[in-house]
């Protein structure tokens, strides 16, 4: 974005050309801090230091504003000139993210040294958002006055997010984020964080039940050669069998008889609770070109069972998949160190809170599926969270006000500097 | 494949040809009235079939992709025909339903099941506002671009009219109040499901990036009411983002391992 002034660079008012300047050497500052660095990033601080940092940020913000607010700099930070640049500064570090994959360890050289594979870890990225947060606290301080409906949403809006990554950014320290594994009736006190080291929690959990719901297995129709899933233009590739008839393909299919957990005697499959048993079927499939019939067992098999195909022709057999979870969830007892007792039930969508932590149902053994006797749980603890969800409420808030006041008359015009 | 969807898709595509047709051949009132009243038909149709469909699988339909083309295809062509009997521009209207019609093909041509299967970390009430917000705001910001590519691409003069770009602004704004409903949404329903709510996942990576587009829209407009042309040039790349963030996600290499891609 150009000027179409002659004015000459840093001779007041500023203007895109200054906005795109100081956006450009924030980013370039930040690489090569990132660069010199060797990837060692400044953190905040875990409480009280965060708050401090903080609380001396905002200070600063708001004295600055206060005694030099009518400075042509100060205005020209609340401004779009400023911000433009800066919000297309920031959309180019997350567009990178976009492209470049994250969290991943990189072959090039460039990419480690940059940091472009763990952006939201980088130099560049922290001190884009230091500057996107000036911008919008200069902005919000500049819309206050005079405080009228009109107003409103805009400061909704500007300071829902100035309050969202400032507490994401001072929260991330005093976050604490950890797995457990927990198997059925045995008492885990610790868990391990992201990068391993163990984490101990103000309450022991004791893994009651372990519990899976799944959803009816799926058929498909398989090639006898690849052992791939045959594909044709125009048809599903499977179904549930959730019903006692169905078409796959070219063919009919009849339920005869369905089992959920089933283990095999002889040529025939029978109900079983055995662990590792697995769900069948005994079904009957009709050839709608030829007429012919074949009918026969299948099973989708388990960590402990072979699975059974129905062999259609030389060249496909029908199976079964195996079923997927519809719901897992955990029965727990927690102890707590300051002597409560509590018994609770958790599962994906239902996490359960307490004494500052969240437990959530995470995962179980896959392999094992319903017989899993593994629990995977997640623990989170994040003390600025009301705050952030201030922010988010203050933005929902803004949201619903661009959805009734729509775009302001005049354009914006009206406010610029 | 879904069961009758080829009738309820055709029967649609039929009423929204029509109803094209005669917006854009006729001025008469009355054949106006009857091309709206055509095109609600369609409208009301894949309505009837969404209904009969969610009955069906037992579970909101908004899991896999072709799903939110369907609900995309409603709300594109309902969105069409309400900015039409707002602001009267009978060229959005016939977009909107060509844009619908195009979405319903591709669902004819990648047949899906009535697949029952929704994973645990689906079952949450936040599913269906956070798609269904996010789907209409897709929808809207959807039409708000058809007016950038008529007045980039075929406007007949250098001279854009005022009154399709202050249409294009108003549907900017509803469609962003929805983006960034859908957005916080979204975070929130994350911290229930995961325990964070923002992961920097690659769905949300490109969510994010169309967030920012429509936001650079929104300022750009904001402080130059009267530069019209490249306004709308950055309404047209977002839409092209946008389109990324719902579909492209599931080609880029670097989001093979996102937990949120639509299934196919």
């Amino acid at each position: 974005m150009s000027d179409k002034s002659t004015r000459k660079t840093w001779t007041q008012p500023w203007s895109y050309r200054e906005g795109t300047i100081v956006t450009v050497a924030i980013l370039l500052l930040g690489f090569v801090i990132q660069a010199a660095a060797a990837g060692i990033v400044l953190r905040v601080a875990a409480f009280p230091w965060n708050l401090v940092a903080g609380l001396i940020f905002l200070a600063l913000l708001i004295s600055t504003f206060v005694i030099w607010q009518k400075h042509p700099v100060i205005k020209w930070l609340g401004g779009v000139k400023a911000a433009l640049p800066a919000i297309l500064g920031f959309t180019f570090l997350v567009l990178l993210m976009g492209f470049v994959k994250q969290d991943v360890e990189s072959k090039s050289a460039l990419v480690r040294t940059l940091g472009l594979t763990h952006l939201v870890k980088t130099w560049p990225f922290i001190l884009i958002n230091l500057y996107l947060m000036i911008l919008l606290g200069a902005v919000t301080l500049k819309r206050l006055s005079p405080f009228t409906m009109k107003n409103a949403g805009f400061f909704l809006n500007h300071f829902g997010l100035f309050v969202v990554l400032f507490s994401t950014a001072l929260g991330s320290s005093d976050m604490r984020q950890a797995t457990m594994n927990c198997y059925e009736n045995e008492i885990e006190h610790n868990g391990l964080d992201v990068s391993g080291k163990p984490i101990e929690f103000p309450f022991e959990i004791k893994l009651l039940n372990f519990n899976i719901d799944e959803f009816r297995p799926k058929v498909t129709i398989v090639d006898n050669q690849s052992g791939q899933i045959v594909e044709q233009k125009g048809k599903v590739q499977y179904e549930v069998l959730d019903r006692n008839a169905l078409d796959l393909y070219n063919y009919q299919l009849e339920v005869e008889q369905f089992l959920g957990t089933s283990g095999k005697v002889g040529e025939a499959y029978v109900s079983s609770n055995e662990p590792g048993s697995a769900p069948s079927a005994k079904v009957k499939m009709t050839n709608k070109d030829d007429g012919t019939i074949i009918s026969g067992w299948i099973c989708s098999g388990s960590y402990a069972n072979h699975s059974e195909a129905l062999k259609l022709s030389d060249q496909y057999s029908l199976v079964m998949l195996p079923a997927e979870p519809r719901k897992f969830s955990s029965e727990l007892s927690i102890q707590t160190e300051s002597g409560k007792q509590v018994t609770t039930t958790i599962e994906v969508n239902r996490p359960f809170h307490i004494d500052g932590w969240t437990i959530y149902q995470l995962s179980y053994n896959t392999e094992m599926g319903r017989w899993s006797d593994l629990s995977v749980l997640e623990l989170v603890c994040d003390p600025w969270l009301p705050v952030v969800y201030f922010g988010i409420f203050l933005m929902m808030g803004g949201a619903a006000f661009l959805f009734i006041t729509g775009k302001p008359k005049n354009g914006g015009t009206d406010y610029v500097a | 494949m879904w069961l009758d969807f080829p009738i309820y898709a055709s029967v649609a595509i039929l009423c929204w040809l029509a109803a094209s047709g005669l917006f854009l051949s006729s001025g008469k009132k009355m054949m106006n009235q009857l091309a709206a009243g055509l095109s609600f038909a369609g409208t009301a149709f894949l309505l009837v079939f969404i209904i009969i469909l969610w009955q069906h699988i037992q579970r909101p339909p908004m899991r896999t992709l072709g799903e939110t083309r369907l609900w995309y295809a409603i709300f594109m062509s309902g969105i069409g025909l309400i900015s039409y009997l707002r602001w009267k521009f009978k060229w959005l209207v016939s977009y909107s339903l060509g844009l619908a019609m195009v979405f319903l093909i591709i669902n004819l041509q990648h047949p899906e099941t009535y697949d029952k299967t929704l994973m645990p970390a689906l079952q949450s009430p936040w599913f269906i506002p956070h798609v269904i917000v996010y789907i209409f705001a897709y929808a809207m910001l959807g039409a708000s671009s058809l007016v950038a590519f008529r007045n980039l691409f075929f406007a007949p003069t250098d001279k854009i009219v005022k009154g399709p770009i202050q249409m294009a602004d108003n549907l900017v704004y509803l469609g962003f109040s929805f983006l960034t409903l859908g957005l916080l949404f979204g975070a929130l329903w994350a911290k229930e499901a995961w325990g964070h709510y923002w992961t920097w996942d690659p769905k949300e990576t490109w969510a994010f990036i169309t967030w920012m587009f429509y936001l650079v829209y929104i300022h750009y407009r904001f402080r130059h009411p009267s530069e019209h042309k490249r306004a709308m040039g950055v309404l047209a790349v977002a839409f092209v983002v946008l389109l990324i963030c719902w579909f492209g996600v599931n080609y880029l290499p670097s989001a093979q391992n996102s937990v949120h891609v639509y299934s196919e």
